[in-house]
């Protein structure tokens, strides 16, 4: 078991919605007073279905049980990254990372809710958000291992060579 | 006597400001941004002139509402004498429990907004009810806005708005903007000038237009594996030639 106060954060690890997610819906369809079984069938089958995937270059989330849905986008795309917790959501210790792309869908692209860790999700796309770092690897990969153009231009060299050394044989 | 009062409304602001950061969950510090090391981290409130221009509305209201008020009671104590004197109790609570409210709200609202810049990006965090934090690297603004109204000049304030690519600004139905998540508003700022040519210098350095794509710079033009090869292939044909 890792000790409690230092967890780190793995995005990766993040498949399902935490429980309490289910909580919030409960509640606001509640607030919603007659609403609620109109309102809570949607939400109880979205959080039974919606599945989260974070790999190394983006992310994706997917629900749905006659509409099926899966929305995959990746981190460099990220424009904007918001935070939302209304009351209720802070109480159950939920929030709401609202991400959005340069669509012109002024929705946002993707809203994950249900993540206990908001907070360090938030940063850890923060970090893989275009701008968030400077410009490194021009310095770390001066030459690339497959250049091609360099490869060619040595045959082509090589072939001279053997050549030139061909016509001053004869 | 008006210290007093004065000592009484912080205390209880106080109070209010307890139950906020405990059953609300107010977050009590203001938001953090990730760094590198060695970055320091800018972080402010809203100037205090727009404190001012937030009570110079505040009062505003207040009298047209009073106004209102007095003059429905008027016309209804004119007509019916009796029952205009019984509603002066109802007027009052009327015209007083707002005001409360709204001045609460009015000082909350300006203890609640942070704004956080660091090298790369901002952070804006606002709301009390739901307590909304937009994220925004430097590199991804489109364009850098500041504005301010005849009243906001007097009090040297002024709005910068940056506004990301994308948008689709919808309309209520009450015909009212929506907020636009594709911007942050750092309102009520004494610096705004100062804060856009921040924000502006960031963005020259940027290389790229700001929409998810790389800066391919590294991959075009020869490196030196290159030149030294070309270099050897011109001497070949050179000596081949002669």
């Amino acid at each position: 078991m890792e000790d409690s106060t230092v967890v780190t954060f793995n995005a990766r690890e993040i498949e399902r919605p935490d429980p309490s997610l289910l909580k919030y819906y409960i509640i606001m369809a509640l607030l919603t007073g007659p609403g609620f079984v109109v309102l809570f069938l949607p939400m109880f089958f979205k959080y039974e279905t919606l599945k989260y995937r974070f790999d190394d270059d983006g992310m994706s989330m997917s629900w749905g049980i006659l509409f099926r849905r899966e929305i995959y986008l990746t981190y460099r795309r990220i424009q904007d990254i918001h935070l939302t917790r209304n009351i209720i959501q802070r109480w159950l210790g939920l929030a709401t990372v609202s991400i959005q792309t340069a669509s012109g869908s002024s929705t946002p692209e993707m809203s994950v809710e249900g993540i206990l860790e908001a907070d360090a999700l938030r940063d850890f796309l923060y970090t893989k958000m275009r701008g968030a770092r400077e410009h490194h690897e021009e310095a770390a990969a001066p030459e690339l291992p497959h250049d091609e153009a360099l490869v060619l231009l040595r045959e082509i060299r090589d072939l001279l060579k053997s050549r030139a050394a061909g016509e001053s044989r004869t | 006597m008006s210290r007093g009062i004065e000592r009484a409304a912080t205390w209880m602001y106080r109070g209010v400001w307890g139950v906020l950061t405990k059953w609300f969950r107010v977050p009590e510090h203001p938001p953090d941004l990730p760094v590198v090391a060695g970055e320091t981290l800018q972080k402010f409130r809203p100037s205090p002139g727009f404190l001012s221009y937030l009570k110079l509305q505040y009062w505003i209201s207040v009298v047209v509402f009073t106004l209102v008020v007095s003059v429905l009671w008027t016309v209804l104590s004119l007509t019916f004498p009796v029952a205009g004197l019984f509603l002066i109790p109802v007027a009052v609570a009327v015209i007083i429990a707002p005001a409360l409210v709204l001045y609460l709200a009015m000082y909350l609202r300006y203890d609640t907004t942070w704004y956080v810049l660091s090298r790369r990006s901002l952070r804006i965090r606002s709301g009390i009810w739901e307590i909304h934090e937009a994220t925004i690297t430097f590199e991804n603004i489109q364009n850098v806005t500041v504005e301010s109204g005849p009243i906001e000049r007097f009090f040297k304030i002024g709005n910068v708005i940056v506004d990301t690519a994308g948008g689709g600004q919808t309309k209520t139905a009450h015909g009212q903007e929506s907020s636009n998540l594709h911007r942050g508003e750092i309102a009520g700022v004494s610096n705004g000038e100062e804060i856009r040519q921040m924000i502006l210098s960031r963005l020259m350095k940027s290389r790229t237009a700001g929409l998810g794509d790389e800066s391919f710079e590294h991959h075009a033009g020869w490196s030196p594996g290159h030149i030294t090869v070309l270099r050897e292939i011109r001497d070949l044909l050179q000596v081949s030639t002669h």
